[in-house]
């Protein structure tokens, strides 16, 4: 074990081209911390969490390594894709006349930036929104389901959920997205719309889940249950599900007697956690309205979905240091797809990924 | 906590505990452990960075138990550093108290 984390460290301070002197002095130093923390009882499991993830530890020392050749290396690589997508587009235009979706190997180019110069858990959100594009580009184009395709966008929110919640919460946290798939894909292929829609009850029961009192618990779930039973009750054997409706006043009385009706802004989070959780609500929220919205009023399910970019950028916004840098994945996908959609320009909107090196590159030098 | 803000926070600390004895480094990571909630992660590279910047010393000790020991040892300008980052830390802290005590007259 001992010799699996100084190996892991190694090879990370390795990939950051820090000198050979560096390396060994701190795999040195990290081998006596080790050996004290064994030698106090732990387990090998124990110090492995005390000392940190091997990986993770190395981030942490960056800054006072002296990087040789890091940089260069990596900009070269990044300076070269755009000659190398450049020849693939041209090889796939000419010889298999592949202009569209050829054109694709661009975003090659912001790829391998967002690749190359952000921690792996940054890289992958920034990612996320390429990675929605072109699933569902495939799934547009190739199989025409533009519709129910567009919630591969709700990954997006999802993945920078899945990576910075930490595991208690994630469920919660992630069951309105999960119950909008569920939710969209019933109703559009079973036409099950209602009772669908009982899978948003998903996230209040997700959430309950979180307290302490078991027995709270308990009476909760259980008052969804029988809520849930009686809805389906009423309206599969009477045909009655507005009198079956009824039945949801009972975790709403539940929820009054405990005096928490509230727990849905969790009230263990106060002052500015409290007003984020309850503006970061509203923006989803809002962001799901303005989609219902255009998507019901003007069928515009195809375009609609760009909404939900907003809830990462509003939160990026809100509470992160305003970088462009991070906004631009957002911004240029939704430049790219409404110039496209809206007046044909697909073939020429993609330089809009363009923007996203040449955004980084500014705003970092 | 704004983690910049608890960094430095950690850094004070640190250097205020080996300003008292030298000390190796699970013992930092111990002792820092023992009173607040610390990232384990981030004293070493703190230990690492203010030795980098002049305010530790480093020797090593042989032990009874197996390998040498890295010591980590306080300077002059580790001193004067840590002076200045307690006097800023109290001037900040009694504004901080200052004001939740505002907070609390007026609930």
């Amino acid at each position: 074990m001992k010799d699996k984390y100084l190996s892991s460290l190694r090879t990370q301070l390795e990939e950051f081209q820090a000198s050979k002197s560096e390396i060994n002095d701190i795999v040195t130093d990290y081998e006596q911390l080790y050996e004290d923390a064994k030698s106090t009882g732990k387990t090998d499991e124990e110090v492995w969490n005390m000392l940190g993830d091997p990986k993770n530890a190395a981030y942490e020392l960056i800054d006072t390594l002296k990087l040789k050749k890091e940089k260069s290396v990596r900009n070269k690589i990044i300076a070269i894709t755009p000659f190398l997508s450049l020849i693939i587009f041209f090889v796939l235009g000419f010889y298999f006349e592949l202009w569209n979706p050829g054109w694709m190997v661009f975003l090659l180019i912001p790829v391998t930036s967002i690749a190359l110069h952000t921690r792996l858990k940054d890289g992958i959100v920034a990612l996320s929104p390429f990675i929605s594009v072109i699933a569902y580009l495939i799934l547009g184009w190739g199989f025409d389901l533009w519709h129910p395709a567009w919630l591969v966008f709700l990954l997006i929110p999802m993945v920078s959920i899945l990576l910075h919640t930490k595991l208690k919460e994630v469920f919660v946290a992630i069951s309105p997205f999960v119950s909008v798939i569920v939710f969209i894909l019933l109703g559009t292929y079973y036409n099950l719309w209602n009772p669908g829609w009982l899978v948003f009850l998903s996230i209040p029961m997700l959430g309950i889940l979180n307290d302490k009192k078991v027995w709270k618990v308990i009476i909760y779930e259980a008052a969804f249950v029988i809520s849930i039973l009686f809805y389906l009750y009423m309206g599969y054997t009477y045909g009655e599900w507005r009198y079956g409706a009824l039945g949801f006043a009972l975790p709403v009385i539940v929820g009054i007697i405990f005096g928490d009706m509230h727990f849905v802004w969790d009230n263990r989070l106060e002052g500015r956690e409290r007003s984020k959780a309850i503006f970061m609500v509203s923006v989803i929220v809002v962001s799901t309205a303005i989609f219902l919205g255009l998507g019901f009023a003007l069928d515009g399910w195809a375009y609609a979905w760009q909404a939900f970019l907003f809830i990462p950028m509003v939160a990026i916004i809100a509470f992160d240091k305003v970088r462009f840098t991070a906004l631009m994945p957002f911004i240029a996908v939704i430049l790219f797809f409404s110039l496209g959609y809206f007046f044909d320009l697909f073939y020429i909107s993609w330089l809009a990924f363009l923007l996203i090196p040449i955004v980084a590159i500014i705003e970092n030098t | 906590m704004n983690t910049q803000f608890k960094k430095g926070i950690l850094e004070m600390c640190i250097l205020s505990i080996i300003r008292n004895h030298d000390m190796y480094g699970f013992e930092v990571i111990e002792k820092l452990s023992s009173e607040i909630d610390v990232n384990e992660n981030t004293v070493y590279p703190i230990l690492r960075r203010l030795t980098g910047q002049g305010l530790f010393d480093t020797y090593v000790e042989n032990t009874n138990i197996g390998a040498p020991r890295k010591y980590y040892k306080i300077t002059d300008v580790g001193i004067e550093k840590l002076d200045e980052y307690e006097g800023e830390w109290r001037t900040f802290l009694k504004g901080v108290f200052k004001l939740l005590g505002g907070i609390e007259n007026e609930g």
